[in-house]
């Protein structure tokens, strides 16, 4: 098909565009005013009239965040981190494990199992906040990391997902490593694991982020301190300095950048997952 | 001999649909599924038969109960009080929550086609651009949504700033006065919408235009290109293109979009707790925060606040059921 460039085309192509950088500066202009702020001294951020790029830049936003006696931000990078690694891990061994199970065994009551499994999704958390609230208080996990971890282990969505792909695969591997000798388990272990690496991933990586970033629940969970996630962190530390500014934005770009780096590492799962989760 | 052939045979056919499992297998399916059994249970549907329960209870924790749950006793059944407190009483936190019931629908009103019909139209021309562009820009649209929320609502305290913040500061640059405050002052108040609701809806959009814009690509890419050359074709131009190809067969995925937006907007925490937390004047205070206010910060009546936890549940599954049934349905092109 030519192409022709009459003024119409033209017209549309650059209306196209115009359209796109709007969108750009709109998602990204909120960023580069915070990242910009956080060089700033305090003095130049209240000044009127504004200035857009830091006149007297400065680091002393980020040493002071970094070097504060009153938090340990390695600990609390820590606690998000192995909540984190390991919700998605748990949630991932357990997704697949019962995927597969639904996809390749029948026994009687599977199905009621199954839709049991599913009403999850029907159930949003906020609903049974206050129940599962009461259930953790009674096993003692309160203000411990687990009760971040245990109360989120089950993604009925997951388990979804893995018992698509595990139906899709073809029998004839299965049975043969069967016939073969191996375990019904071993089958799990070093047959269908595998082969749902590529979906494991963009569920895992999906997990990890809403993990990461969670606040609710942590709120509600966490009283002392020291078992802090980040966004709680950040929380705390706006209200602390609030009136300091600078430093609040600079400890958000801190807490930012591991996100943003796995972010660009694994968009293109993190895109995909997102895109194919509403229509599932 | 022939048992073990026999045995073979039947291990082979073992995973076939309505095949016949041996009983070891079946063994080893129910004992792997039986601790998820048992967790569902814990964690998914015995909470959600507490948290009836206990709406009917005037309960707090902090009171000796009865011996179920702390029910009963010096936690009293009140049957449906809670509810009828919660819909016709006058004491403050009744009044609040319907206030707040307004509020949330209101917020859901405004976010709906602001989400939607942005990331519509963006979808389409990122569609129509070159691969390496379209990741591109689809890499910096979908930035907000993975930002974490607290990190997105201190953003936007910045952004919101009274005087000094960037958007008085643009405003001051274009020449035009600035609201005296954007998300703490009760008399901003434009068409009936405060300004604080409209501020925060602002931020809700930034964050969820990314994956709106996404879907909508995805949609876009099921349309079989033999539809959109024929009209190429039959010499209609992008615009027509637009509304009377693209539009209809995307119906659903609008709808669907829709739907999806509701929801969310319904499970909002972060943004209203830390952006305004339900202010000024009561103006963003939505559903979600009066429970989490009534179960966790004043702790009089969780009963209360499972009652209002029921109702926000009555909602949300009603449009689950819609949007379950609007993915049910043929796909048809």
């Amino acid at each position: 098909m030519l192409k022709r460039l009459n003024p119409f085309v033209l017209l549309s192509r650059s209306a196209a565009y115009i359209v796109l950088i709007a969108g750009l500066t709109f998602t990204l202009l909120p960023f580069i005013y915070v990242m910009l702020a956080s060089f700033k001294t305090n003095a130049e951020l209240m000044r009127v009239p504004p200035t857009f790029i830091p006149e007297t830049p400065t680091l002393d936003n980020y040493t002071t965040v970094l070097t504060d006696p009153d938090i340990s931000l390695t600990r609390i990078f820590y606690n998000s981190g192995i909540v984190a690694i390991a919700r998605t891990f748990l949630t991932l061994l357990i997704s697949s494990f019962a995927g597969y199970l639904f996809a390749r065994y029948h026994f009687t009551g599977k199905n009621l199992f199954f839709g049991m499994i599913l009403a999850q999704l029907m159930i949003p958390f906020q609903v049974v906040m206050i129940p599962i609230y009461l259930l953790t208080v009674k096993m003692g996990l309160i203000d411990t990391l687990w009760a971040l971890v245990i109360p989120m282990l089950i993604d009925a969505y997951g388990i979804f997902v893995a018992k698509q792909f595990v139906e899709s695969l073809p029998g004839e591997v299965m049975e043969a490593a069967r016939i073969d000798g191996a375990s019904e388990f071993g089958i799990y272990w070093r047959i269908v694991l595998p082969q749902l690496g590529p979906a494991l991933a963009s569920l895992g990586i999906v997990t990890f982020m809403n993990s990461w970033n969670d606040y609710l629940w942590p709120l509600i969970v966490i009283t002392s301190s020291e078992k802090r996630t980040i966004p709680l962190l950040l929380v705390w530390y706006s209200t602390q300095h609030g009136a300091n500014q600078g430093r609040v934005l600079a400890a958000s770009i801190i807490t930012l950048i591991p996100i943003f780096i796995v972010y660009f590492l694994a968009q293109r799962w993190i895109v995909e997952q997102s895109a194919q989760s509403a229509f599932k | 001999m022939l048992a073990s052939v026999k045995n073979l045979f039947l291990q082979a056919i073992g995973t076939h649909e309505g095949g016949r499992l041996t009983a070891h297998q079946r063994r080893f399916a129910v004992l792997g599924l039986i601790p998820i059994l048992i967790w569902v249970f814990v964690f998914v549907l015995f909470p959600i038969f507490w948290v009836v329960l206990m709406s009917l209870f005037s309960y707090t924790p902090i009171r000796e109960g009865g011996w179920f749950l702390g029910l009963g006793g010096n936690n009293p059944f009140v049957g449906l009080g809670n509810y009828i407190e919660l819909f016709t009483g006058m004491t403050k936190s009744a009044r609040i929550f319907r206030q707040s019931i307004g509020n949330t629908f209101l917020f859901s009103l405004l976010a709906v086609p602001l989400s939607v019909f942005t990331a519509l139209p963006m979808a389409v021309v990122l569609e129509s651009v070159h691969q390496r562009v379209k990741s591109f820009f689809r890499f910096v649209y979908f930035l907000p949504v993975i930002t974490g929320s607290v990190a997105v609502t201190i953003i936007w305290q910045y952004v919101y700033a009274p005087n000094w913040g960037l958007l008085s500061q643009l405003f001051k640059f274009l020449g035009l006065t600035p609201p005296r405050s954007w998300l703490s002052d009760p008399t901003q108040v434009y068409f009936g919408i405060p300004l604080a609701m409209i501020a925060v809806t602002i931020v809700y959009v930034w964050v969820t235009f990314g994956y709106n814009t996404l879907l909508f690509i995805a949609a876009l890419q099921g349309v079989p290109t033999i539809f959109r050359e024929a009209a190429r074709i039959d010499g209609a131009n992008a615009w027509q293109e637009f509304w009377l190809i693209i539009m209809p067969l995307l119906r659903r995925t609008i709808l669907l979009a829709s739907v999806l937006t509701v929801i969310s907007t319904l499970q909002q925490f972060v943004l209203f707790q830390l952006l305004t937390r339900g202010g000024p004047a009561y103006q963003t205070q939505t559903i979600l925060l009066s429970v989490y206010q009534n179960a966790f910060v004043y702790a009089e009546n969780m009963g209360m606040a499972a009652a209002m936890s029921i109702f926000l549940f009555l909602i949300l599954f009603v449009l689950t059921v819609i949007q379950f049934r609007l993915l049910r349905t043929e796909w048809e092109y």
